[in-house]
C-alpha cells in the first residue's frame, strides 16, 4: 500500500473515463493528446490506451460502425464522428458514488479555517451548481462528511508567505521535547491529512521539516525572500513523519487499554498478546521522546525497551509524585531536581 | 484472446445509448462482440447461455455503478426489453466559471481512496465533456495547498455502501478498553472523518440506540445482514460531539495546577487563567474534561496538580503506577 491513490487498470474507471472521452472528443476534432490528457487527470500512456480500445467500440458491432478514432501521436482524429448518435454522444448525468466523492472533498476543502475567501466562495457555488445537477444522486452525499482541521490565521499566514514568496518565523512547539523553540523556515506547502501541516525547508537545521499548524505558537512574515532548495515532494498520505530502518527501536506491551498506541503511532509490528494487549515494536530517532508516552501509559502498558526508557519514565514518575508528598503550601519542593 | 472487459461494457453502453427503443437481450447478445463470442465454443466461449446471462447482468449493474439508468420493458409480445433514456441519462445543463472549475479540480485530487478517487476523477471528466473550463492552470497561486482525505480502514468501504443503500451490517467491534471483540447489529447513518479517523454513526440493535464507531476498533469482515431499517434515520447526526467528549474536548469543570516555567506550551494555550507564582512556577486554570489526567501525566514532574482533589487522586494513581514499573 504505498500512498498514492490506486489506479489501477480498473474496467468501470476506464469505460466511464471513455464515455466522457468520447463526448468529448467528438466536439473536438484535432485535439491535442496532451491537452486531452490533462483536462481528464490522466497519463498520456493512459489516454492512448483508451484511443486503443474505442476503435473496437460502437453503438452496434453488427451494423459495422465502430469509432474510427486515430491518432498521429500528437493529435486525435475522429474519421466518423456521426456513428456515435446525438443520444449516444451526450454527457452523462452523475453517479451516486461520483457526486458523493466530489460534493464531499468540495465541502471538506470549504470548511478549511484560513482558506482565501474568494476560493471559498469559488467551492461553495461550484458545489450548489453541481447539488442542483447531480439532483437524486447527490442524496446520500450527506452520509459522508469530512472535517480539516487547521488554524486559520496561522493557515492564511503560511499561505500568503507561499505565493508572495517570503520566508517564515515561527515559534514552534515540540510534543517530543515539550519547548518552544523560534526557527525560520521557507515553507513549501500546505497538507491538510486531519490536522493540517506545513512542509518547510527549516533554516536552522537546514533540512526538510513538517509543521503542525497548532503547534505554531506564533508566527510573522519575513521581509526576506523564501528559498526552498529544489526537493522532491514526497506522498504524505500514509505518515507524515517516516521512520528510518537506522532509527533505534523501541518495545512497548499495552494492555487493552492502551491498544490505542497501534492506531497512533506508526509501527513496525503489532503482536497480540494472549490478555488483549498488544506487544508493539516501532523506531523512533529520539526515543527520549517516547517518556511521554510512557508516563501516559500509565497502567495500560510499558516500555519493554530501550531499558534507558523504561528507566527514565519511572524516575520522572517518582520525581513528580515527590511533589504531592509536600502538603499543601507553598511551591513544590520537586521544582530543583530537575536536570 | 478475451476481449477486455472495458471494451465490452463500453459496447453495451453506447448500444443502449444509441438504441431509441428498448433493446431485447437478444438483440444485444448479437451486437456486442464479447457477448457473441462468449457462445461461441471455437471462440472459447462456453456456448452456453448461463454464462453469457451471468455475464450480461454484472455488465448491467456496473453501468448502473457509474451513473447509467437502464429500465427495463416489456413489449407487446411480453419480451423484456433494456432502454436507456435520453432524459434520464443525459446530464442537465451545468455552467461552471474558471474559478469554480479550479475549485472542483482541486476537489477532485482530495480523496486517498481507490474508489472514491475513481469516482471523483469520473465526475469531474463528465462535467469535461459537459464544458467545464479548462486552459486555467487549476490552483496556480495554490499548488501549494493538497488537502487530502486519508482511508487506511478496511470497513471504510463496505460501510459506506452501507450508508449509501441504507443496508443494515454486522461487524465484530472491539471497544476502547476491552479484551476482546463483540459483535454488532448495526443500522448505518453516516460516516464521518474527524482528525483522519473515520467514525460511524448508526443505530445499534442490540443496544437498542444511537451509537458512535471507530472504524479502526472493527476486527474482521463488515457483512450485510437483514433488510431494512427499523429505527427512524436522524435528520442531523452529530459524529463529531460524541467524539471530541471521547477526546476530552467537552469539559464541564476547571482545574488548577502548577506548572514549571517555559514548559507545557499546549496547557498554556488551553488555560483560562495565567498567574505567575515567580519561583520558576505558574499556576494555570484549565478546563477539566475526560482524559484530563492522562494528558497531565505526560508532563512528569514539570506539573502538579492543585485542585481538585479528584483530579490529583488520578493523577498520582496513575503516576504511582509507571513509578512501579
Amino acid at each position: 500500500m504505498a500512498g498514492k491513490p490506486a489506479r489501477a487498470v480498473n474496467a468501470i474507471d476506464q469505460t466511464r473515463r471513455m464515455l466522457s472521452l468520447v463526448t468529448y472528443l467528438r466536439e473536438r476534432p484535432g485535439a491535442r493528446i496532451a491537452d486531452v490528457a490533462r483536462a481528464f487527470g490522466i497519463t498520456e500512456d493512459e489516454l492512448v490506451a483508451d484511443l486503443d480500445l474505442l476503435p473496437m467500440c460502437g453503438t452496434s458491432f453488427r451494423g459495422g460502425d465502430l469509432l474510427d478514432i486515430d491518432t498521429d501521436g500528437e493529435r486525435i482524429w475522429w474519421h466518423n464522428p456521426a456513428a456515435l448518435g446525438e443520444e449516444a454522444a451526450e454527457p452523462l448525468r452523475l453517479a451516486a458514488d461520483e457526486a458523493t466523492a466530489l460534493l464531499v472533498a468540495a465541502r471538506a476543502v470549504a470548511t478549511l479555517p484560513g482558506l482565501r475567501e474568494g476560493d471559498r466562495q469559488a467551492l461553495l457555488r461550484a458545489t450548489a451548481k453541481v447539488e442542483a445537477a447531480a439532483g437524486e444522486a447527490a442524496g446520500a452525499s450527506s452520509r459522508l462528511s469530512v472535517t480539516f482541521e487547521s488554524e486559520g490565521g496561522v493557515f492564511a499566514d503560511v499561505d500568503r508567505a507561499i505565493s508572495e514568496r517570503r520566508r517564515l518565523w515561527i515559534r514552534y512547539y515540540s510534543p517530543a521535547r515539550d519547548e518552544v523553540t523560534e526557527r525560520e523556515i521557507d515553507p513549501i506547502r500546505l497538507v491538510s491529512v486531519g490536522h493540517t501541516y506545513v512542509e518547510a525547508w527549516c533554516r536552522r537545521s537546514e533540512a526538510r521539516r513538517t509543521f503542525r499548524l497548532d503547534r505554531v505558537a506564533e508566527i510573522r512574515i519575513l521581509d526576506e525572500p523564501s528559498a526552498p532548495p529544489e526537493v522532491e515532494l514526497r506522498d504524505l498520505s500514509e505518515a507524515l513523519v517516516q521512520p528510518a530502518a537506522e532509527d533505534p527501536e523501541v518495545v512497548v506491551e499495552v494492555g487493552p487499554g492502551g491498544r490505542w498506541v497501534a492506531e497512533y503511532y506508526p509501527h513496525d509490528s503489532a503482536e497480540e498478546l494472549s490478555d488483549g494487549g498488544l506487544r508493539i515494536t516501532l523506531r523512533t530517532p529520539d526515543p527520549a521522546s517516547l517518556r511521554r508516552l510512557a508516563l501516559r501509559l500509565g497502567r495500560d502498558g510499558r516500555i519493554v525497551s530501550p531499558p534507558e526508557l523504561a528507566d527514565s519514565a519511572r524516575r520522572a514518575a517518582g520525581e513528580a509524585l515527590a511533589a504531592y508528598d509536600v502538603p499543601p503550601g507553598p511551591a513544590p519542593e520537586a521544582a530543583g531536581a530537575r536536570g | 484472446m478475451a476481449i477486455a472487459k472495458a471494451e465490452r461494457l463500453m459496447n453495451l453502453a453506447l448500444c443502449l445509448l444509441g438504441a431509441r427503443r428498448p433493446l431485447s437481450k437478444r438483440e444485444l447478445r448479437d451486437s456486442v462482440e464479447a457477448y457473441v463470442e462468449s457462445v461461441r465454443p471455437e471462440r472459447g466461449g462456453t456456448g452456453s447461455d448461463d454464462s453469457f446471462n451471468r455475464m450480461f447482468e454484472r455488465d448491467k449493474d456496473d453501468l448502473r455503478e457509474l451513473g447509467l439508468v437502464i429500465e427495463t420493458v416489456e413489449n407487446l409480445d411480453g419480451e423484456i426489453g433494456y432502454l436507456a433514456r435520453r432524459d434520464s441519462n443525459r446530464l442537465p445543463p451545468i455552467t461552471l466559471d474558471a474559478e469554480e472549475a479550479a475549485a472542483l479540480g482541486l476537489a477532485a485530487k482530495v480523496w486517498q481512496q481507490a474508489r472514491l478517487a475513481g469516482a471523483a476523477s469520473g465526475a469531474l471528466q463528465k462535467l469535461r465533456a459537459a464544458g467545464l473550463p479548462e486552459d486555467v492552470d487549476p490552483y496556480e497561486g495554490h499548488a501549494a495547498l493538497e488537502p487530502r482525505i486519508p482511508v487506511h480502514e478496511a470497513a471504510f468501504e463496505p460501510l459506506m455502501l452501507a450508508c449509501r443503500d441504507r443496508r443494515p451490517v454486522l461487524f465484530d467491534y472491539r471497544k476502547a478498553s476491552a479484551a476482546h471483540p463483540e459483535p454488532r447489529h448495526v443500522e448505518p447513518w453516516a460516516l464521518e472523518c474527524w482528525r483522519g479517523h473515520w467514525y460511524l454513526a448508526g443505530f445499534d440493535r442490540g443496544r437498542g440506540a444511537e451509537r458512535v464507531f471507530r472504524l479502526s476498533r472493527i476486527t474482521g469482515k463488515v457483512r450485510s445482514r437483514g433488510t431494512g431499517f427499523t429505527a427512524p434515520v436522524p435528520d442531523v447526526v452529530t459524529v463529531r460531539e460524541t467524539v471530541a467528549g471521547w477526546a476530552g474536548e467537552t469539559a464541564d469543570r476547571s482545574a488548577l495546577i502548577r506548572l514549571r516555567s517555559g514548559s507545557g506550551y499546549p496547557l498554556r494555550a488551553k488555560a483560562a487563567k495565567v498567574r505567575e507564582l515567580g519561583d520558576g512556577w505558574d499556576e494555570l486554570e484549565i478546563p477539566y474534561g475526560h482524559g484530563l489526567d492522562a494528558w497531565l501525566v505526560e508532563f512528569g514532574p514539570d506539573v502538579v496538580v492543585v485542585e481538585p482533589a479528584e483530579l490529583r487522586a488520578d493523577v498520582v494513581d496513575r503516576l504511582r503506577a509507571v513509578a512501579k514499573g
